[in-house]
């Protein structure tokens, strides 16, 4: 659990499935390694995920019905594992993405009151 | 779907398609693996530095494999079943110990089931009345101790006094037999009851009505209800019955209601009619029970003050003579069942201990086997199991084996029940009848199951914690030659195999009470002679027509009838026969030199009573037929009857006055005392004989013998030439012609009604001697395979001891010692405890004393034998041993 710590930027519980179903929704179907430096890269490395976060969260993604994994090849003619987000999963992440907002709006507006105080 | 329920459905499947999606994760993460590679290659990179840089950007893949696996499905299910498929794994290979473990736990489950089973339908079930815990029955604690019976006077005292019941009804105790006499004659049950039972018992109808009021009072008509089934099968469910006629000992009833088919008296009643209770009689018959509802909010304590205070009124009120007159009441479900519940108690203590004992025995077949396995165990720590892992191996063991004891217990269980009902004496309440089965029900399942997890969990675990607080390391160490020799698991069998001792011989020395006290009920002399005697009842039920004198000339026909039947020694008649209820009379001595006054049995018989059952005469004279109606009166008197009230005088020759002040249904006139008769056991084998007043039937009183008809049949008692059982067919179609067509109710011989009186006691015997059997069987097991388990440990030492120069003898004997030294001790824990538990029999002894030397003698020494023998087989194999052998033993 100390390789955690040591991460540049914590994901809050939930935020992955997120940004995942985002990404895959923008870029259509990728493969773990492009999901994993697609984030990689828009996050300006500020985000480093390891297999053991990233694998978890698509297996969940995937039982949650909101992904769904087929195999396929790579420009590079290589098997890989394919995902794709599914109608669920679009409808998930309108929710999620609105839950989120009105999140992230609440703690700016109580970290702003903090301020003014 | 709900993402949760998604999920979870995903994680149920993956843990069946575990070893599928193992592989295809590994060939996404080889994938992944490759991509990284090509990308530092991409860079630059070496192939072989790529390749590596590779894995340290992926980080431990192992990790990554099992956070994989843990997200994809329920580990814990998918451990279980390996855990179960693995415990099966071991109990097939180990198939002596399992047969052994479940048998075990099954003869103890199986027992307790049975008996629980039956508490559980007689003593446990709510009745199959409305409210049944709100309805109590009356009982009068007066001097000579609590009677059910009541008097019309009592039922008027308590309708006016007791003001925290209501609906009190009053109804026939048991169940007398009628003869149904339109159509073919047979006989019914019917009980009197007055208007209010049907409300207080709920009991639904299913045609017409209830009686109401006016039917019940003293003149009122003769009207019936007739139970669904009689109704069923006797009017083939006639819907037009209501309104019809039946004739019931050849009197007219109107059939006014039916009830429903969800309603059952106990015992079984086939009819009812009203009381017509004359309510301004003064009778002092004690003949029907009362029972009524507590008013909301009344608790048994505040009826039972109330009562208490009531009665104190009505005593100083009407100036009674009783000072202990006093009325309680008791839940009628208790009343009921109040002469099963010691028998059943004790039944369910004594499997109590043979459960006790079957645990002990299972916890020392799996203390055996942990120390055959701790090696095992220690190994599977040593490579990286968990404690917690192997724990949760052996309660997944001991799970199995308790759901297979618990299974195979419940088996045994049903059929013990069901031979427990066969075997039990009297039927019991509530069970038996043919819609009343009992079986399976989910308390007894509940039960069963919950006995035989507590079992084998807490004995299957125990070993598992020592081998955790031991340590593994340490385990391995002594796990060579030696193992299971720690001092620690030495300790813990001699303390298994010394309860298990002591609780059987607990269990002997109550059966062996019980058999002595069976023994000496048999060898008790009733005081006549049983053999080769047939009684029969035959329905007498009758109106005011029946007299005295027409009874006394139908008894003399049906005698004379008799009389010529081949095989037909002589024959009587009486309304009281041996092991059936009689009434008890107050008399006083009218004589004017004595005083004597108390109470005693009232009998009538007819001529040729005392020629039948061989009772002699001890002074004076039999009744001969001089004394008739109108001759002088006369009475015999038991031997208990002179000598209570006549010691060291004569009472032949006085006169007393039978029945003075009760009402005129008991008025008599004073009879001369003409004899003494031996005494009989004719009531209650354990019981001296009461003072008894026998009368001669000519001379009874015409209301008396209404009384009597009333309340029971008539009985026939034949002595015989031939055997009994022969007769019975030849004498029923005399009976009929002579006795102007009465039906014949139940025959049995006089041998079987008088081992039937003591059947209650065969019944505890035979059922406590089965289980203390069991309880011997699995302790001498016990004895047996502890001894011969550590002889097997202990091979290699046994070699060096006989090296040393120990001979076949001394080794023989240190083994004998030894398990003697167990035995030896679980008998006098066993003794110490059997000589307070014993109280708890006390009730039940006849004829030896709960502290009874010879038995608190024998039964030890029998142990001591049955230790001895069960030591001595592996005391003997150990001897044997070819110290060479021994000393290689591994």
């Amino acid at each position: 659990m100390s390789s955690k710590e040591k991460r540049p930027a914590q994901l809050l519980q939930g935020t992955l499935d997120l940004i995942v179903l985002r990404n895959l929704e923008t870029m259509g179907p990728q493969h773990a390694y492009q999901i994993a430096s697609r984030l990689q890269q828009v996050s300006d490395r500020l985000l480093e995920l390891n297999q053991g976060t990233l694998y978890p969260a698509l297996v969940r993604l995937e039982q949650y019905g909101w992904l769904k994994g087929t195999w396929g090849k790579t420009e590079s003619n290589r098997d890989a594992r394919f995902y794709a987000i599914t109608l669920a999963g679009r409808k998930a992440l309108v929710k999620e993405t609105t839950h989120w907002r009105r999140m992230s709006e609440l703690v700016e507006r109580l970290l702003l009151e903090g301020t003014q105080a | 779907m709900n993402k949760y329920l998604a999920q979870a459905v995903a994680k149920l499947r993956n843990v069946v398609t575990s070893r599928e999606t193992d592989a295809d994760f590994e060939r996404e993460i080889r994938t992944h693996l490759a991509f990284i590679e090509e990308e530092f290659l991409r860079r630059g990179m070496a192939p072989a530095e790529a390749r590596r840089a590779a894995q340290l950007e992926c980080g431990n893949l192992e990790l990554t494999r099992q956070s994989h696996r843990d997200e994809r499905a329920f580990l814990w299910l998918a451990q279980a079943g390996q855990d179960i498929r693995h415990a099966l794994r071991s109990m097939r290979r180990s198939r002596g110990f399992t047969v052994a473990a479940i048998l075990t736990l099954a003869l103890g489950v199986g027992a307790n089931t049975a008996v629980f089973s039956v508490i559980d339908a007689v003593l446990l079930k709510p009745l199959n009345y409305p409210d049944p815990d709100r309805i109590v029955q009356f009982f009068l604690s007066s001097s000579s101790g609590p009677a059910k019976g009541a008097s019309i006077p009592d039922l008027r005292f308590l309708q006016g006094y007791a003001n925290s019941v209501r609906e009190i009804s009053a109804f026939d105790f048991g169940q007398s037999e009628m003869g149904l006499t339109s159509g073919a004659p047979e006989q019914v049950h019917g009980i009197h009851v007055t208007s209010n039972y049907f409300h207080l018992f709920g009991a639904p109808l299913v045609l017409g009505r209830a009686f109401n009021e006016d039917e019940d009072s003293a003149h009122g008509p003769n009207v019936v209800v007739l139970s669904y089934r009689l109704w069923k099968r006797r009017f083939g469910g006639d819907d037009q019955i209501i309104g019809k006629e039946i004739s019931l000992d050849k009197e007219w009833y109107t059939v006014i209601g039916v009830t429903g088919e969800s309603f059952h008296a106990e015992p079984e009643v086939q009819l009812w009619i009203p009381f017509h209770f004359n309510l301004n009689s003064v009778d002092q018959l004690h003949s029907f029970g009362v029972a009524a509802r507590l008013k909301p909010g009344i608790t048994l304590v505040q009826a039972n003050a109330q009562l208490n205070a009531a009665s104190e009124a009505a005593r100083r009120d009407f100036n009674l003579p009783d000072p202990d007159f006093q009325f309680q009441v008791q839940k009628f479900s208790d009343a009921m069942v109040s002469y099963v519940r010691p028998s059943l108690l004790l039944l369910q203590g004594a499997v109590i201990l043979v459960l006790l004992i079957s645990c002990a025995n299972l916890a020392n077949l799996l203390l055996m086997r942990m120390t055959v396995r701790k090696r095992e165990f220690a190994i599977r720590g040593a490579i990286g199991a968990g404690r917690g892992r192997i724990l949760r191996q052996l309660i997944v063991e001991s799970l199995l084996l308790c759901s297979f004891g618990c299974v195979v217990g419940v088996k045994f269980g049903l059929t013990g029940a069901r031979a427990l009902l066969i075997a039990s004496p009297n039927a019991l309440p509530y069970i038996g009848k043919p819609d009343l089965a009992f079986g399976l029900d989910w308390r007894v399942l509940v039960f069963a199951a919950g006995l035989s997890l507590l079992t084998s969990v807490i004995f299957g675990l125990l070993p598992a914690l020592d081998v955790c607080r031991e340590g593994f390391e340490n385990v391995l160490r002594e796990a060579g030659a030696r193992q299971g020799t720690g001092a620690r698991s030495k300790r813990a069998q001699s303390a298994v195999v010394v309860s298990e001792v002591a609780l059987s011989l607990v269990l002997l020395i109550g059966a062996t009470l019980l058999i002595r006290t069976f023994i000496s009920l048999s060898r008790v002399e009733p005081g006549f002679d049983s053999h080769h005697v047939v009684l029969m009842t035959m329905p007498l039920h009758s109106g005011p027509t029946d007299t005295a004198a027409s009874v006394t000339s139908m008894v003399r026909n049906v005698r004379q009838e008799f009389a010529a039947v081949p095989g037909v020694e002589s024959s009587a008649a009486t309304f009281s026969a041996p092991y059936a209820s009689r009434m008890g009379l107050p008399f006083t001595s009218v004589s004017s030199n004595s005083t004597v006054s108390g109470d005693g049995e009232w009998m009538t018989v007819s001529p040729g009573y005392f020629g039948v059952l061989k009772i002699p005469i001890l002074r004076g004279r039999d009744f001969n037929s001089s004394d008739t109606a109108s001759a002088a009166a006369v009475v015999l008197i038991n031997e208990a009857m002179a000598k209570r009230f006549w010691a060291g005088r004569d009472p032949v020759g006085q006169q007393i006055l039978i029945g003075k002040d009760l009402g005129p249904k008991f008025r008599d006139t004073p009879r001369q005392i003409i004899g003494i008769v031996g005494d009989t056991r004719d009531d209650d084998l354990s019981q001296v004989a009461e003072p008894t007043m026998i009368i001669p039937d000519a001379q009874e009183p015409d209301q008396m013998v209404e009384l009597e008809a009333q309340f029971g049949p008539m009985w026939w008692l034949i002595r015989t030439r031939l055997e009994p059982q022969q007769l019975i067919s030849t004498v029923s179609e005399p009976l009929r012609r002579a006795s102007g067509g009465r039906p014949m109710g139940s025959v049995r011989t006089m041998d079987d009604v008088l081992s039937g009186s003591i059947a209650k006691q065969r019944f505890n015997m035979l059922l406590l001697s089965v289980f203390a059997l069991i309880g011997l069987l699995l302790a001498a097991l016990g004895i047996y395979s502890v001894m011969a388990y550590s002889v097997t440990q202990r091979i290699h030492e046994i070699g060096v001891r006989m090296a040393l120069g120990a001979t076949q003898n001394d080794i023989r004997n240190m083994v004998l010692r030894e398990g003697l030294a167990r035995g030896l001790t679980g008998i006098v824990c066993g003794m110490c405890a059997a000589f307070f538990l014993v109280r708890l029999l006390a009730d039940m002894l006849y004829g030896v004393s709960m502290r009874d030397p010879a038995v608190f003698f024998a039964v030890p020494a029998f142990m001591v034998l049955l230790t001895a023998v069960a030591a001595w087989i592996p005391a003997l194999r150990a001897a044997r041993l070819d110290p060479i052998h021994a000393l290689r033993f591994e």
